[in-house]
């Protein structure tokens, strides 16, 4: 276009002064083109950049000898490359091949000694002890043991304890560091592990040593507060973002928060509300961490309260950096970028601020709300180390519901647990085992047993016999399914159910539990009511994980409570898939059948109006105990079949039976 | 342009008054000018569209035909590496700026041949595989030529194999680039790192603070999270083919197929052949076979020959053993047999290891461990070992399969740590395709049970039914879970009633206008939704009691992942017409509830506005009808989970408005339908509602239990 423009007002300059004409005519030919070569080369240079095709060009050539070009090695370098002797460990940093012996852990399995505390301890000590020796991992010979575990002490500063007399180096040894030690032990650690809150990334050996939360010093042994996220995604008008200030205090800035400066002055220049005094978790989206040691407590107040956190350049370890994924539930910035950092967290996609948020809720309940969660993790993940590739996937810490309650000594693949068949696109398998408790023998189990074979989905049936008289030599045969009782309808469609929520619990009969104000403790009833918290496992299904989890995973006190009363294993099971599953279990219509052969418990209990007896009552406030918290969840609904008692001819129903009066 | 167009109307007119002589010369002038100028034009246009329609053509060259620099041998050494150096640290992020894409810039050196004082070239030019790689981040999205937006440099000094290179000279020539500035964002690429006799583990030559990507760090020389660990590619990639074996038992167990191994190493293994007998194969090179290419694709037992690769695919775990260097090429061709490498060389980092799980993939043994080998492997299980196998063969094909997969893999790994919120995530960088389309990673995975003080919110669509419309309210207000009423006024025709005209309810009523009469404006996710819950609701809901909707809510607080509905429908496969049909009888089977009442999670109201598969929206929005259906599909697909129908309710009755209740039944309707479900199925490339058998009823629905003591006595007609 400007040459266009350049031409006309050289020939008008040329037709107007007549009189000089050969002159003139020749200065506007130069003068015009010394006007284009003027003009137009820089013109032309500012249009280049914006035409990104005509410098493809500046690519990497592609040469016209490539075809020739040698290989980076020769053919038979990369197989001789002269073999080497095996090493010797390198001194003065260890690594897990190097300086730990797990042939000791393979016999007797993962045991763990715990050097008893010398001379007076700390409430706190004492308690973490008691913890690790009530733990399944516990053992009180250092001979037999695989870990021997050191727990720091919090004498005061410069004075430290004298060392343990199975030391040997410190192999297989680790020390646990809950609160920052003062003393410097590292000259004498040796080969010795170190499990301590917020190492700095320096010092910290990846693979060998354990990165722990920064715990505060009120922490909860057990059980812990629960997560204080109560809807999935974060409530309108919540600000966008929290930032750590002093002594635990959060400052929220509002979401046009783009100017405020990110070394802490911008509450003074937008007067941003503080958090009220007591509520010290922060309420808004994202929480963000400066990368200084002493702001590592902030990272778990931030998860507590389901607040994303936002790491700027931390210097020290992410907890458990080693199995959890934090990528899944923090956002690890470069602090030298702010404004890129603060940008990217405005348009963060709904779907991935969602995810996020709900992670950091699994990963605080799963792992870091109790001292005993703490421990126990830190010890599982040294026992995932032992058991090499039989350890747990990534999966099975990484999502509900953890590593503490999926245990890899059942199955190291996701599909037999309950909790992946989303994430595996898998189904649980179509057919189900019957476990059948015989108590007292008559007609009732026989009869039972003949129901449930009766199911098509029954795959086997598991008979034990636990009571004074012999079994009867003749059992029902079941390879050829005898219906007795038209009622083996009521187990297909319960099992359908379950299919649907292979990690709930699905039962016929129900009882709930209420808060009782006279006696200051929990209760329970089989009363008919509106709602209801667990199920039965007389007649019940679930997923066989939760045999291991119960026989595996809790203290031996409460299964002794169990094993000495048997509503008190009810209460237990309920309690444990509860936990785990965070949900109510599921009841589905019962029909006639149970009157008739429901396995008898209680003797002599009216129906099915069993009522626990008293020294049950009291199972459940132990139990409350023992997990820290009520895991109980209560539900509103029955899962009926979809035309169930609807006003239609019988002959359309799948599950008429269960219409039976 | 309106200059010109003038001064072109007054040209002419100037012309004639001149001599005719004179008009001639103008003229002849007046075209010198012109073409000139064209010319001119040509010239400065023309080539440029050439070059860009043709990118390489001019670019044909020959390597040996690239500028030579002399380095002066008192030239400047660079520091050794800095060990102490992490991407806080060392790494100059400013240069990587603000990038909307979150891609880093890469440039790349042009290729020199650097000579010593002497004129003794420094090492050969550069290696195909190097030649490879700069290739491939050439044509990749990181790429730039422009060096002062770059963020990460790559020299194109090759520095692949260390025994190709005089250490001290290449060193040199690096600090002599033009941005080297000791090494801050310079990216070197070594697969062979060390050399004789003490086998350093990462490159000996001096580079200061530039990244390594290399193959064969141990933990003493790995820098985490600055340096990368790269595979050591192996030419057999692209030389030999090797169809995919699938996972499943074979004929030997375990397997070595190195050559150099160490004579205590090579004696363990013999003795667990000669333990085990067949199940274990140990080769070695051929003494009797003639040197030279050949060599290397044979190895031998006793008097046996074995093709190489071929005959890793007859195992199930091969030995992966450490030599001279940690990094051996024989992990890359393991990987591709599926064959599961047992991998023994302590402290060795295991390539791309900060972001591949390579517990699914290998097996690591401590070298003092040799000996238990065998009884550590028959450990696993053989499904665990099936899976190994598959995601072996899955690495090798995503990230050691070419030299382009390497580099690119490592681009992305530097790249995730720049821009750590547009991360790639575990899953896609380790799921292999069949997991990754097959699993369904629920949006609201937290098992939560929400609040029941949150409430919910009721949303009418409406366009003019107003006194159905108030009757709606007037019925849902009366629901004690009931947070905020939301109408929405889809009649642009027509101004919504007055104020004073509304009934007076105990909630906030919000009157939302929209701009156009869309279906879809239904599942719009208005600002004003303050609650999770909503509650979908026809303007002509009136048959459903207040009972049910506070147990519909009740429902869904236990399964706010769920679509919450009354009447139940169903889609079967028609083996006649070979499709899929939609069904409103009387089954024993749910997987679509309607949306003329029901409950759902806001956050699928962004999804369907927002993340709706295909032209799925518009399609809803043409036809004005099956909005319902495709909330089910998307829901289904997002949760993998079924619909939850709630009470015995069989479909919404109203007496005023039985004309719309007659077209539900009509024939034509449920073709349409139909029509929509296969329409969904195709769009979404699969069926992803799930049939289930059950509807959710109050715990004493039905039963002998007095009625005034239930908390929903009202659950009840069809």
């Amino acid at each position: 276009m400007p040459l266009l423009l350049l031409l006309p007002v050289a020939l008008a300059m040329g037709g107007h002064m007549q009189s000089w004409r050969r002159k003139s005519l020749w200065l506007a030919l130069s003068a015009s083109w010394l006007l284009i070569l003027l003009g137009v080369f820089p013109l032309l240079r500012l249009a280049v950049p914006a035409r990104p095709r005509a410098r493809a060009s500046q690519r990497w050539p592609r040469w016209l000898d490539a075809e020739l070009l040698q290989s980076f090695s020769q053919p038979g370098e990369l197989l001789e490359d002269g073999p080497q002797p095996p090493q010797a460990p390198r001194g003065g940093s260890c690594n897990w091949g190097a300086c730990f012996d797990a042939s000791k852990c393979r016999d007797g399995g993962f045991k763990v000694f715990v050097y008893p505390a010398a001379g007076p301890i700390s409430e706190t000590r004492r308690r973490i002890l008691a913890s690790i020796e009530g733990s399944r991992y516990h053992t009180v010979s250092p001979a037999e043991a695989c870990l021997l575990l050191l727990l720091s002490s919090d004498t005061p500063a410069g004075q430290c304890e004298p060392v343990p007399a199975q030391w040997d180096e410190g192999r297989n040894h680790l020390v646990l560091n809950l609160h920052p030690a003062p003393c410097p032990r590292t000259v004498q650690l040796g080969q010795a592990m170190v499990a301590k809150a917020s190492p700095t990334v320096d010092t910290f050996r990846a693979g060998f040593d354990v990165a722990l939360p920064l715990l505060p010093e009120a922490h909860p042994l057990r059980g812990g507060a629960p997560g204080q996220l109560q809807q999935h995604s974060p409530r309108p008008g919540v600000a966008l973002l929290a930032l750590a200030g002093e002594r635990g205090r959060w400052h929220t800035a509002g979401t046009n928060s783009s100017a405020c400066p990110w070394d802490g002055h911008c509450e003074q220049d937008h007067g941003p509300k503080q958090t009220p005094p007591g509520a010290l978790l922060p309420s808004a989206t994202f929480c963000l961490i400066p990368g200084r040691s002493p702001d590592a407590w902030h990272f778990l107040q931030a998860l507590q309260a389901g607040c994303i956190p936002v790491l700027l350049s931390p210097h020290w370890e992410l907890p458990f950096s080693e199995v959890i994924d934090w990528t899944k539930a923090a956002i690890v910035a470069d602090e030298r970028l702010p404004l890129q950092v603060l940008a990217a967290l405005q348009e963060m996609p709904l779907t991935r601020v969602l995810a996020l948020r709900q992670q950091t809720q699994f990963l605080w309940d799963a792992y870091f709300s109790s001292v005993e969660k703490v421990i126990h993790t830190t010890l599982e993940i040294i026992q995932d180390r032992i058991f090499g590739a039989s350890a747990r996937p990534s999966l099975l810490w990484n999502s509900p519901p953890g590593a503490l309650l999926a245990l890899p000594t059942f199955s190291t693949s996701p599909v037999d647990f309950p909790f992946y068949h989303l994430q595996q696109g898998s189904r649980p398998v179509g057919r189900f085992s019957a476990l059948i408790w015989v108590e007292a023998p008559g007609q009732l189990p026989l009869k039972l047993i003949q129901v449930v074979a009766g199911s098509q989905h029954c795959a086997q049936i598991l008979v034990l016999w636990s009571c004074e008289k012999p079994p009867p030599p003749r059992w029902p045969k079941t390879a050829v399914p005898l219906t007795v009782i038209g009622g083996h309808r009521k187990v297909d469609f319960a099992f359908v159910v379950w299919q649907s929520f292979p990690e709930r619990m699905v039962g016929f009969l129900t009882w709930s539990h209420f808060w009782d104000e006279t006696r200051g403790g929990w209760g329970y009833t089989a009363e008919k009511a509106n709602e209801f918290s667990m199920v039965l496992t007389s007649a019940a299904f679930y997923h066989r994980y939760y045999h291991t989890l119960f026989t595996h995973s809790l203290p031996r006190a409460l299964r002794n409570l169990a094993d000495e009363t048997p509503t008190c294993a009810d209460v237990l099971m309920n309690f444990l898939v509860a936990a785990v599953t965070k949900v109510p279990p599921i009841k589905v219509p019962y029909g006639s059948w149970h009157q008739e052969a429901r396995p008898p418990l209680a003797p002599g209990s009216p129906g099915l109006r069993q009522e626990p007896q008293p020294a049950a009552q009291d199972c459940i406030n132990q139990m409350a105990a023992a997990f820290g918290h009520m895991p109980l969840v209560s539900s509103h609904l029955r899962l009926d079949p979809v035309l169930y008692k609807d006003p239609v001819s019988v002959l359309r129903k799948k599950y008429r039976s269960l219409e039976k009066p | 342009m309106c200059a010109s167009v003038k001064y072109n109307i007054r040209g002419p007119a100037l012309i004639p008054r001149m001599k005719t002589k004179h008009r001639i010369y103008y003229i002849t002038l007046f075209s010198i000018v012109l073409l000139g100028l064209i010319a001119t034009g040509m010239f400065q246009f023309w080539p440029h569209s050439i070059e860009s329609s043709s990118d390489w053509s001019v670019e044909k060259r020959s390597v040996r035909d690239v500028p030579v620099v002399r380095l002066p041998a008192d030239s400047p050494l660079p520091e050794r590496g800095d060990l102490s150096c992490r991407m806080h640290t060392c790494f100059d992020v400013y240069r990587c700026g603000f990038n909307p894409k979150n891609k880093i810039k890469v440039y790349i050196y042009s290729l020199k041949k650097y000579v010593d004082d002497v004129g003794v070239p420094v090492s050969s030019t550069i290696s195909r595989e190097y030649n490879e790689l700069l290739t491939a981040i050439s044509d990749s999205d990181y790429y730039t030529d422009d060096i002062t937006r770059a963020c990460l440099f790559v020299p194109s000094i090759d520095v692949l194999n260390q025994n190709t290179l005089r250490i001290k000279e290449t060193a040199q020539a690096l600090a002599q680039l033009s941005r080297w500035d000791r090494g801050t964002n310079h990216l070197l690429f070594n697969m062979l790192p060390g050399g004789p006799p003490d086998y350093n583990t990462a490159l000996d030559v001096p580079r200061d603070r530039a990244l390594l990507a290399g193959g064969g760090f141990s933990t003493w020389t790995y820098r985490q999270g600055y340096d990368v660990s790269i595979p050591v590619y192996s030419p057999l990639s692209t030389e030999v083919d090797l169809p995919e074996k699938g996972p499943g038992p074979r004929q030997y167990f375990l397997l070595s197929s190195q050559t150099a191994l160490h004579p205590e190493y090579r004696e363990d293994l013999e003795a667990l052949q000669a333990k085990h007998g067949e199940s274990v194969l140990v080769l070695d090179k051929c003494t009797n076979l003639s040197e030279g290419g050949l060599a290397v694709r044979k190895r031998c037992h006793k008097h046996q020959v074995f093709d190489y690769p071929q005959v890793l695919q007859e195992a199930t775990f091969c030995v992966v053993l450490r030599g001279a260097r940690l990094g051996q090429a024989v992990l890359s061709d393991v990987l591709r047999a599926g064959c599961v490498p047992v991998i023994i060389a302590d402290s060795y980092v295991l390539p791309f290891s900060e972001v591949l799980d390579w517990k699914r993939a290998s097996v690591v043994v401590p070298e003092e461990k040799m000996s238990d080998v065998y009884s550590i492997l028959q450990s696993i299980p053989q499904r665990q070992i099936e899976e190994m196998q598959r995601q072996a063969r899955w690495f090798w094909e995503a990230y050691f399969q070419s030299i382009k997969a390497i580099a690119l893999a490592t681009l992305q790994i530097i790249n995730d740590r720049i821009y750590p919120y547009a991360a790639i995530s575990y899953e896609e960088w380790n799921d292999p395709p069949a997991v990754k389309w097959g699993s369904v990673s629920n949006p609201l995975f937290l098992p939560l049970i929400p609040p029941q003080s949150q409430g919910f919110t009721a949303i009418v669509l409406t366009y003019d039914r107003v006194e159905s419309l108030f009757r709606v309210i007037t019925e849902v207000s009366k629901v004690p879970s009931l947070s905020k009423l939301l109408v929405v006024w889809n009649n642009q025709n027509k101004n919504p009633p007055e104020d004073s005209l509304w009934p007076k309810i105990r909630v906030p009523l919000k009157v939302v206008r929209t701009a156009e009469n869309k279906l879809s404006n239904r599942f719009f996710p208005y600002d004003e939704i303050q609650t999770e819950a909503v509650l979908a609701i026809d303007d002509d809901i009136i048959m459903l009691t207040s009972d049910e909707l506070q147990f519909g809510y009740e429902v869904w607080r236990e399964f706010p992942d769920r679509l919450v509905g009354y009447p139940g429908r169903l889609h079967l496969w028609d083996h006649e017409m070979n499709k899929w049909k939609y069904e409103s009888e009387w089954t024993n089977e749910v997987s679509m509830v309607l949306t003329g009442a029901a409950f759902y999670h806001k956050y699928f109201n962004y999804l369907y506005t927002y993340k709706m598969p295909g032209d799925i929206k518009n399609w809803v929005d043409a036809h004005m009808n099956c909005e319902d259906i495709a909330m089910n599909f998307l829901v289904a697909n997002v949760t993998g989970k079924a619909v939850i129908k709630v009470t015995p309710r069989k479909k919404f009755k109203c007496p005023e408005c039985t004309a719309i209740d007659g077209l539900s039944l009509d024939q034509t309707h449920m073709v349409e339908r139909s029509e929509c479900i296969n329409k969904f199925a195709s769009v979404f490339g699969t069926m992803p509602l799930k049939v289930v058998e059950h509807r959710a009823d109050p715990v004493l629905y039905k039963d002998d239990f007095p009625e005034k003591l239930k908390s929903f006595p009202n659950i009840g007609s069809l």
